[in-house]
């Protein structure tokens, strides 16, 4: 496939990508994560170029899904002129889960994205990340696991983007300061079409990555085989779910999780109290506010089969429960049992919202 | 003011379990809400018990508040009243949250009691976490000092961590814990009732005691002051507001763990806020030539403010549920209490005393009004 | 296990099919332990995974959902969007050590009353052996 083998870092190469696109008016937007005033980084929808030097596409943080950014650009309708959109492996397939589930559209969007060597959980936003960085693109380089990294990141296989129109190069065997730009898509192509002429051409395969990614499934393993979830039962969900005080934070920060208003927090949801002095004449007693465990199992029901184990539900957990540890297993699991990788392919559709006519003859009898 | 004074057996939890024992053994209450140690054992939920035998395993006062009182109370009655006679063993703040939140017709007090004590304030709930044991060490000394670096923002500043203006029922009295012993104190006919149902003769005058809390009063109002005014000048303008939040995620949990904010679907969640057309948010763009996504951190936290400022019992819950630490309750606290002083309010002191917006003077206020105008 | 132990079973019966074949069986005076509480549906795909889960979380100690044959479910395709989910919530509640089997899914048709008989006393057996659900004397929900 084409490439361009530029000699600057990955997050200057895309500013210049992106500023050569917004002079010649081939987008009159671009998405990416920027800092902004005080400590902050959050993504930006810019329109200026001037803007651009603040922003930060490869920067290590993500305080937020941005697929549950572009669903809310797109959900109610598809923007009508193109804007390029820079963003991680995992949240452009979370964005094609959420287009399969009405709540975003992909017209005029052009995606750039890039090998991802993992993001730092987003408390680290707080203390700077100065004394970290080298350390983390030395790892990135190398291909070493980084212990302060999110763990959904450290144990992730899918860090390669599959369906994004430019892809770059970071880290594997690259040195970090150059950056290898694929042009995956026609689209893609048109888009870099007259960048300027010293960028050379090179034939680039994505490869050389085997050995990240043979790590990280290792270190999966161990991750999920410690984790038993297979022998909790209830007594194990009362106990990983002990410290959940009912803020719901997870689901709000799942990109997956998009009703608007959630069944859990919804009056349907809600009991008179004679429901509760049924159950404490049952049990002797009952922990208030209810239905954790409920919420919790429910959404597993819900969310797993779409889940890109990004690992965002356990960064905002204000009790350091490890949901993502136990969603990303359970929704390996479920999604293997349908063959599905979710976010592969758009077309494709999410296995419970589809049948086969022949299938499953063991259920039912 | 009478009541009892109880020598410590062990140590406070255990002298408080027993009477909560006594309360249900002679059928005061047909039931009692109060936290228990989670299963993993580093944190704390609130039970809603009848047997007797369960209540052995409660911790009254625990270190922490992970989930405010009145939300787990709002669980129980937002349906309907309850037919069970519940004690609800809870601090001053979440008592006082309960009482906004009946004004408010989300909790329904029919046959609920408090049991109230003196709070001398909760700890982070995420260092709690991570050290659990240190902490309940800490804590037991801390019952005893009234001091801490520890505790929440919100807790160092609190005026309201006794049972002056407490729509209680029972108070424990917990400021001269150095000396081993508690006090406890009916506040309501009903207090009274129980407590010699189960045969605590209230005949000790406990008023000395109030010198105590008089002490702790003046150095809270002391850090309240001092701290008020330095934030005063770091939250001032729209950049200082700006800066104060500038790790804030746009989560929204703060919103989610206070207990004052109700709504199943709240304002800034709704389809109107958070879901534009695209060609709303391209035009926001504007002059400035970018739009930060999620876009609503100032209109989030400002609005919040003008929705439940009046009804803040600045508990704290906002900061304690925050994934980035920002000290969301000392902001929030401050404008509460200039809004509250504003119309001479105290949130949670009388349960018929409406909210200042729920009720009207025809002559007030005239300071706001253009009165001459220009029409 | 407890010989007088009776299973408290929630039955969501969709209402074309088994719904008028536990009827059938019912006005046929076929004989099965009283442990099934029937709530009709109009389609086994009305059954939400969440209120399979809320009626494990409440106690029961089995649920089972029944629906017509696949092929001849009166919406033409609802019973096979019910398989599917039935499979995603057994594979979750595998993978979380719940106990699979005290969910089941069942094809009775409307002429199926000896079926319908019959996969209930089976059901209760299996329940019965199995014994009451933990889930019962959890507190911390």
């Amino acid at each position: 496939m084409k490439a361009l083998k530029m000699s600057k870092p990955p997050d200057d190469a895309i500013r210049d990508i992106l500023r050569f696109s917004l002079e010649k008016k081939k987008v009159q937007a671009v998405f990416s994560l920027s800092k902004i005033e005080g400590n902050g980084y959050a993504y930006a929808l810019i329109s200026n170029k001037e803007l651009l030097s603040n922003i930060c596409p490869t920067f290590p943080l993500m305080p937020v899904n941005s697929a549950k950014m572009i669903s809310r650009l797109t959900a109610v309708e598809a923007v009508k002129s193109p804007i390029a959109v820079v963003l991680r492996p995992c949240e452009l397939r979370a964005l094609f889960e959420l287009v399969k589930l009405e709540q975003a559209k992909l017209d005029n969007l052009l995606f750039i994205s890039f090998v991802c060597n993992g993001v730092f959980p987003i408390k680290a936003m707080k203390d700077g990340l100065d004394g970290k960085l080298e350390k983390y693109w030395e790892n990135a380089r190398i291909g070493q696991d980084f212990a302060e990294l999110r763990e959904s990141c450290r144990i992730c296989e899918s860090f390669v983007p599959d369906n994004a129109d430019i892809v770059l190069m970071t880290g594997g065997s690259q040195n970090n300061d150059t950056s290898s730009v694929l042009m995956k898509t026609q689209k893609g192509e048109e888009f870099i079409e007259g960048i300027n002429d010293q960028f050379v051409e090179e034939d680039r395969e994505l490869k050389g990555l085997d050995n990240v990614r043979n790590r990280r499934a290792e270190l999966k393993k161990t991750v999920f085989s410690d984790l038993k979830t297979e022998d909790f039962g209830i007594q194990g969900l009362a106990r990983i779910f002990g410290r959940c005080i009912n803020c719901h934070a997870c689901s709000k920060a799942c990109p997956i999780c998009h009703c608007n208003l959630c069944h859990f927090e919804a009056a349907e949801s809600e009991s008179d109290p004679s429901t509760f002095e049924v159950d404490l004449n049952n049990r002797g007693a009952l922990r208030l506010p209810t239905n954790t465990v409920f919420y919790h199992v429910g959404r597993l029901i819900h969310v797993t089969i779409s889940c890109v184990g990004c690992g965002m539900c356990s960064d905002v957990c204000p009790t350091d429960i490890p949901v993502a540890t136990v969603f990303t297993k359970i929704a390996e699991r479920v999604q293997n049992s349908f063959s599905y990788v979710p976010g592969r392919n758009v077309e494709e559709k999410i296995p419970i919202l589809t049948f086969e006519r022949d299938e499953l003859e063991e259920l039912g009898e | 003011m009478m009541g009892k004074v109880i020598p410590l057996k062990e140590n406070l939890n255990t002298t408080i379990k027993e009477i909560l024992e006594l309360l249900l053994e002679k059928e005061c209450f047909d039931a009692v809400l109060v936290p228990v140690r989670v299963p993993s054992g580093e944190s704390f939920a609130y039970l809603l018990m009848k047997d007797r035998r369960i209540l052995q395993s409660c911790t009254p006062l625990p270190p922490i508040m992970p989930v405010q009182g009145a939300r787990a109370l709002r669980d129980l009655t937002r349906r309907g009243n309850s037919n069970l006679k519940v004690l609800c063993v809870m601090r001053p703040c979440e008592i006082r949250a309960s009482i906004e939140l009946a004004k408010l017709r989300q909790i329904r007090l029919e046959n609920v009691s408090f049991l109230s004590f003196d709070c001398p304030g909760a700890l982070r709930t995420k260092d709690y976490i991570n050290s659990p044991e240190e902490s309940d060490n800490q804590y037991q000394e801390i019952i005893a000092t009234w001091e801490s670096e520890n505790f929440r923002s919100a807790c160092n500043t609190c005026l309201h961590f006794s049972y002056e203006g407490l729509p209680a029922d029972l108070h424990i009295h917990l400021t001269n814990m150095k000396e081993e012993r508690m006090g406890i104190t009916p506040l309501s006919d009903k207090g009274k009732e129980s407590l010699s149902r189960i045969g605590i003769e209230c005949n000790g005058d406990l008023s000395g005691w109030q010198t105590e809390v008089n002490e702790i009063s003046r150095k809270r109002i002391a850090n309240r002051d001092k701290a008020f005014s330095e934030l005063r000048d770091k939250i001032s303008g729209a950049e200082g507001f700006h800066d104060f939040f500038s790790d804030c995620i746009n989560c929204h949990n703060c919103m989610r763990v206070c207990p004052i904010c109700y709504c199943r679907q709240c304002f800034f969640d709704s389809s109107g806020e958070a879901k534009s057309e695209a060609e709303d948010y391209l035009a926001k763009i504007g002059a400035k030539g970018g739009i930060r996504f999620p876009g609503d951190m100032m209109l989030f936290h400002l609005g919040r403010m003008s929705h439940m400022a009046l009804s803040c019992v600045s508990c704290g819950a906002c900061e304690d549920g925050c994934p980035m630490e920002v000290p969301v309750s000392r902001a929030f606290a401050f404008v509460a209490d200039e809004v509250q002083k504003m119309f001479d309010y105290v949130p949670g002191r009388n349960e018929e005393e409406p909210i200042p917006v729920q009720t009207y003077q025809e002559d007030e206020l005239h300071q706001y009004e253009d009165a001459k105008g220009t029409g | 296990m407890d010989g007088d132990f009776l299973p408290r079973i929630i039955g969501f019966l969709c209402n074309w099919c088994s719904y008028a074949g536990a009827d059938l069986a019912g006005v046929t005076r076929l004989k099965m332990p009283p442990s099934l509480v029937p709530i009709r549906v109009m389609c086994s795909s009305r059954v939400d995974p969440l209120f399979i889960l809320k009626a494990l979380l409440g106690g029961a100690d089995g649920v089972l959902v029944a629906g017509c044959h696949p092929g001849d479910c009166h919406y033409q395709t609802g019973n096979y969007y019910t398989r599917r989910r039935i499979a995603l919530t057994q594979k979750i509640f595998s993978e979380l050590g719940l106990e699979v089997s005290r969910l089941k899914l069942a094809w009775v048709a409307a002429s199926e009353g000896a079926r319908f008989k019959k996969v209930v006393t089976e059901f209760t057996e299996q329940l019965r052996e199995m014994g009451p659900s933990p889930i019962g004397e959890e507190v911390f929900l």
